[in-house]
């Protein structure tokens, strides 16, 4: 088939499933879910195809496809260039294995959900992957807006669609809050581009933005900026996510966290390097510093954050907080470097690189440890950690999995995440050697921070596997878990596959990411200067010269560490065969329980302490003591720990904001032709001022 | 500029640092015990320990889960993995690309993670706390260390170790800028706290309050702590390579069988250097509070930041 008329059939797929998955709910609920994830699953393959088709096609292609005309007067229509193929890929990467995932997870999960409710979770992921996937190749700000608004507004419904109580529908609703706050202030962005350009399509867009003056291109830079990163989840702006994410069901947690935070990264990145990057000289100073800045302590606090969190989901869920934040480091790095004058385009490639690897490797081991998270999730209905343990012997194919994206995410080798922290690494060293004084402290600074970042990742997740798989099962829901059904295996195994590909042989990979380095930087692509040694290699060089470039080759380390893995395997099985056998663990002389086994508070306690300023942890301790104190009967122990953006910004705000909103109360009547007036009012006033600002 | 490593040689290096390390160990030990006036256990004690170990049985917790049995198989894997990537008798990047300090940093991570994931699956307290407790102290050991590695990096344009080896040459402490000492300073801080020392774990006890990586080994036996213990060994012997690499002078380079004796005699001299120090710095000190220790470590990290900044001011 060919690639052109690939966009019409993903469309089909996936318009087909929304619909089919409301019309056939008449019939069985079951039914319904079936066909809407397998046109879920169609259309991701679909998906596939035509960005590979323009990843892997001849350089510079792009496909376009005009759209029907419905306003006369804006001109529809969307294209796909590299970046676009790239984060389809990425979508597409992920959405089969949650259409995969999907209708096993929701039977097991929910068994006594009707139809309905099984309708719109059909229809909702549908329109969810069409969105997220014409959001990105879109190619006016029409369509762009629509499919945004669309991604939005499916997600709140299968936020809001496991209904078990009130709690899903608060996250629901700070989540439209901060989405449409996001999606205000791009469209502010937009239409003060359109207002100048005339026309709505990109390319008008583009040449309207080509004779901004600096001021005004800085501040719709920072608005699209602030819009975009509501929606990444980036620190301040992240507190919808760690309770939106856990609160859907978890193949559509997968895709929040590991595709939609991506989409906002692919508008920062359209934004910054192709609509409003001035026509030549680098990106206004500011822009860069600034994303990095961000990056480097969203990367911070969001791992701090994880390590406090007992709930298994909402703990991945302040993950993705990090990890975006990773991404935005490499994307801030490369809007510093490029077209930087005397340093070299090379570095910049390199630091884009880092940060669209670390996007699909990012939606590989997140996808895939959401989804190791839905099995526990769906098998045992408990999401609490301190509630789980012993899982590995009950549930060993999940467990094993869940392990493989706990290292992955670490970013430790041999996987996928090392490869795209290494090179983030590498960027920041090259540019921390060319730009002297406070800026490479800067970046510095941002090294060590990311250091840290990976040393937390570890931590927590040792904690997360540990507590919830290892020792022994702490409740009778975690005691009595059977492994998950085949195809939510299958889902995982395909994620863990991918985790592993590009984490061995990354440099088979590189050619994916020329198309959109191309299209963003138009300077060296990404393999001609990473893989430039031939695939089995990166290299990068962090001096001007050239000279003394570092390279490593993950392919090796591999076949390295596999074969120590079989010689210490001989070594392990001993000199001379001897007794094997299994004996309960000492516990002092006391009858080994669950109540032994080290909990997640506990194992977080010595980094709580540690980092107690960033925490304000709250402890409750009451003892029940019988007549004397040495007595007791009792102690109820209670922990918290406040987020500090939700204490310092949001608590303050929103006092505010129910402080206006009851003196408006005092104000309404509750008579509609009081309200009818107060819009005429409105109105009239829009209209003065529009007639005086011309 | 030394020439290139081959990867024979790469391996043969990898074996001798294996075979090496319970010495280095030993000699610690020898020492300790001289300083504290006792006749103490030979040098080659750790040898003895570890053929007695993989002569024995096993006994298994029983709620442990199947992965128990293969957590030491790939921690001793991902030690000695790491130790192919720093030169010991040869300094220069090998002639195929392996890894850099930073997949160095890497494995020892990856094989810490598995070691505390190991140390929860018995289901004991003393596991869990040993893990926490290792799991609280890395994170913020392993920044430092990293920012040293920067900060020679930085002046050498790159991280691979046998090439900043290289780079360092043969200039000793005359040549040394104001960067070098800081990075040093911050290295033998770190010293200690990366091969389990103290004042930051004491690997000569067992008692629960105090052992942070004997914690995690408790429930293992047999050939299984075996590996557990030859890792320790290969871990401390690596760190201290590393050090040594990145801030001491590489020997006089000739070819052949001679270029190899003398290399891998300039190589014990510094690996000896280094560990009387931290056998002095063991017999010198009490063991840090845990709570003191990110207070030691932030020392650390402020020669360590103050090093990189110089560089690049």
């Amino acid at each position: 088939m060919d690639v052109d008329s690939g966009l019409g059939l993903m469309a089909a797929c996936y318009g087909a499933g929304a619909l089919s998955s409301l019309l056939l709910a008449r019939l069985s609920g079951r039914l319904a879910l079936g066909v809407g994830h397998l046109a879920a699953f169609a259309g991701a393959v679909a998906g596939l195809g035509i960005a590979l088709g323009v990843l892997l096609g001849a350089p510079g292609r792009t496909l376009t496809q005009p759209l029907p005309i419905l306003f006369p007067f804006a001109r529809l229509s969307l294209s796909v260039d590299g970046l676009s193929a790239y984060f389809l890929f990425v979508i597409s990467l992920v959405a089969v294995a949650a259409a995969l995932y999907g209708p096993a997870y929701l039977r097991a999960h929910s068994p006594d959900a009707g139809p309905a409710r099984q309708a719109a979770q059909g229809f909702a992921l549908n329109v969810f992957l069409g969105s997220m996937a014409f959001v990105c190749c879109a190619d006016d700000a029409l369509t762009f807006l629509f499919c945004w608004e669309g991604m939005t507004l499916a997600s709140y419904v299968l936020v809001v669609s496991d209904d078990r109580d009130g709690e899903n529908a608060r996250a629901g609703l700070l989540y439209m809050v901060m989405a449409h706050g996001g999606t205000a202030l791009l469209l502010v962005a937009f239409l003060i581009l359109t207002e100048r350009s005339g026309a709505f399509d990109f390319m008008a867009l583009r040449a309207a933005a080509r004779d901004l003056d600096p001021a005004t291109r800085t501040t719709l830079f920072f608005l699209a900026f602030s819009g975009f990163a509501a929606k990444a989840g980036v620190v301040p702006l992240h507190v919808w996510l760690p309770r939106a994410h856990p609160a859907a069901p978890s193949h559509v947690s997968a895709l929040m966290s590991g595709v939609m935070l991506k989409v906002a990264i692919y508008g920062i990145l359209r934004f910054a390097f192709d609509l409003l990057a001035p026509v030549a000289g680098p990106l206004p100073f500011s822009w860069g510093w600034i994303v990095l800045f961000v990056g480097t302590i969203s990367a911070v606090l969001g791992v701090l954050y994880a390590l406090q969190q007992h709930d298994l989901k909402r703990l991945l869920a302040f993950h993705s907080v990090e990890n975006i934040g990773i991404i935005l480091i490499g994307v801030g790095l490369a809007m510093i470097l490029w077209r930087q004058e005397g340093v070299g385009g090379a570095l910049a490639t390199v630091a884009l690189t880092a940060a669209l690897l670390h996007t699909v490797n990012h939606a590989a081991f997140k996808g895939l440890l959401f989804l190791g998270a839905g099995s526990v999730l769906c098998r045992t209905h408990v999401r609490n950690m301190e509630e789980l343990g012993g899982l590995a012997r009950r549930m060993p194919w999940t467990a094993g999995l869940f392990l493989l994206g706990a290292i992955a995410i670490s970013a430790l080798p041999p996987l996928n995440g090392f490869v795209s922290e290494w090179l983030t690494f590498q960027a920041l060293l090259g540019s921390a050697s060319r730009f002297h004084g406070p800026a490479g402290l800067v970046i510095v600074f941002a090294a060590a921070m990311l250091a840290l970042t990976g040393g937390l990742a570890a931590a927590c997740f040792v904690k997360a596997f540990g507590v919830t798989f290892l020792g022994r099962p702490r409740t009778s829901h975690a005691e009595h878990a059977t492994e998950a059904p085949p195809s939510m295996i299958a889902a995982m195994v395909w994620l863990g596959a991918v985790c592993v590909a590009l984490g061995v042989a990354p440099g088979y990979a590189m050619p994916l990411l020329d198309a959109p380095t191309a299209t963003l930087l138009h300077g060296p692509v990404a393999s001609a200067v990473v893989t430039a040694r031939g695939p089995l290699v990166l290299s990068t060089a962090l001096m001007p010269s050239g000279a003394d470039a570092t390279a490593i080759s993950m392919t090796m380390v591999a076949a390295l560490l596999l074969s120590l893995t079989a010689i210490a395997w001989i070594l392990r099985r001993g000199l001379q065969p001897a007794l094997h056998r299994a004996a309960p663990t000492w516990t002092c002389g006391m009858k080994p329980t669950s109540r032994f086994d080290y909990t997640a508070t506990a194992f977080a306690k010595p980094l709580r302490l540690v980092f107690e300023a960033l925490y304000h942890p709250r402890r409750e301790v009451t003892r029940e003591t019988a007549g004397t104190p040495y007595v007791l009967r009792r102690i109820h122990y209670a922990g918290e720990v406040v987020d500090l953006a939700e204490t310092q910004v949001y608590h303050r705000v929103e006092r505010e904001i129910s402080a206006l909103s009851q003196a408006i109360r005092a104000r309404s009547t509750g008579r509609i032709y009081g309200y009818i007036g107060f819009v005429l009012g409105a109105l009239f006033v829009a209209l003065l001022l529009s007639e005086l600002g011309r | 500029m030394t020439g290139e490593r081959p990867l024979a040689l790469v391996l043969l290096e990898m074996t001798l640092l294996v075979l090496a390390g319970p010495l280095v160990t030993g000699a610690i030990q020898k020492m300790k015990a001289r300083l504290q006036c006792r006749q103490g256990a030979g040098v080659l004690q750790p040898y003895r320990d570890l053929t007695k170990l993989f002569r024995k049985g096993t006994v298994q917790a029983d709620t442990a889960s199947g992965l128990f049995r293969s957590i030491p198989v790939l921690v001793v894997a991902a030690t000695v993995a790491a130790g192919a990537f720093v030169p010991v008798v040869r300094a220069g990047p090998p002639a195929f690309p392996l890894g850099d300090a930073l997949m160095l940093l890497g494995l020892l991570a990856l094989a810490r993670f598995l070691t505390a994931v190991g140390a929860l699956d018995a289901g004991g307290a003393f596991g869990g706390m040993g893990a926490s407790r290792e799991m609280t102290i890395a994170p913020l050991v392993e920044p430092v260390l990293m920012m040293v590695v920067f900060s020679t990096a930085i002046a050498a344009g790159t991280t691979e170790l046998g090439a900043l080896a290289a780079h360092r040459g043969t200039s000793w402490l005359l040549a040394w800028s104001a960067a070098d000492f800081l990075g040093f300073a911050a290295m033998l801080l770190l010293l200690p706290a990366e091969t389990g020392r103290i004042p930051v774990d004491n690997p000569d006890t067992h008692l629960e309050l105090t052992m942070l990586h004997e914690g995690m080994l408790l429930e293992h036996s047999g050939p299984g702590l075996g590996c557990m213990v030859l890792a320790s060994h290969t871990r401390q012997i690596v760190i201290v390579a590393v050090a040594s690499a990145l801030f001491f002078p590489v020997g006089p380079a000739g070819a052949g069988v001679v270029g190899v004796l003398v290399g891998a005699g300039a190589f014990a001299g510094k690996i000896l250097a280094l560990a009387i120090y931290l056998a002095l710095v063991e017999s010198s000190y009490a063991k840090l509070r845990l709570f003191r220790v990110p207070q030691y470590l932030g020392v650390g990290f402020v020669c360590a930041l103050t090093a990189l900044a110089l560089r690049i001011l």
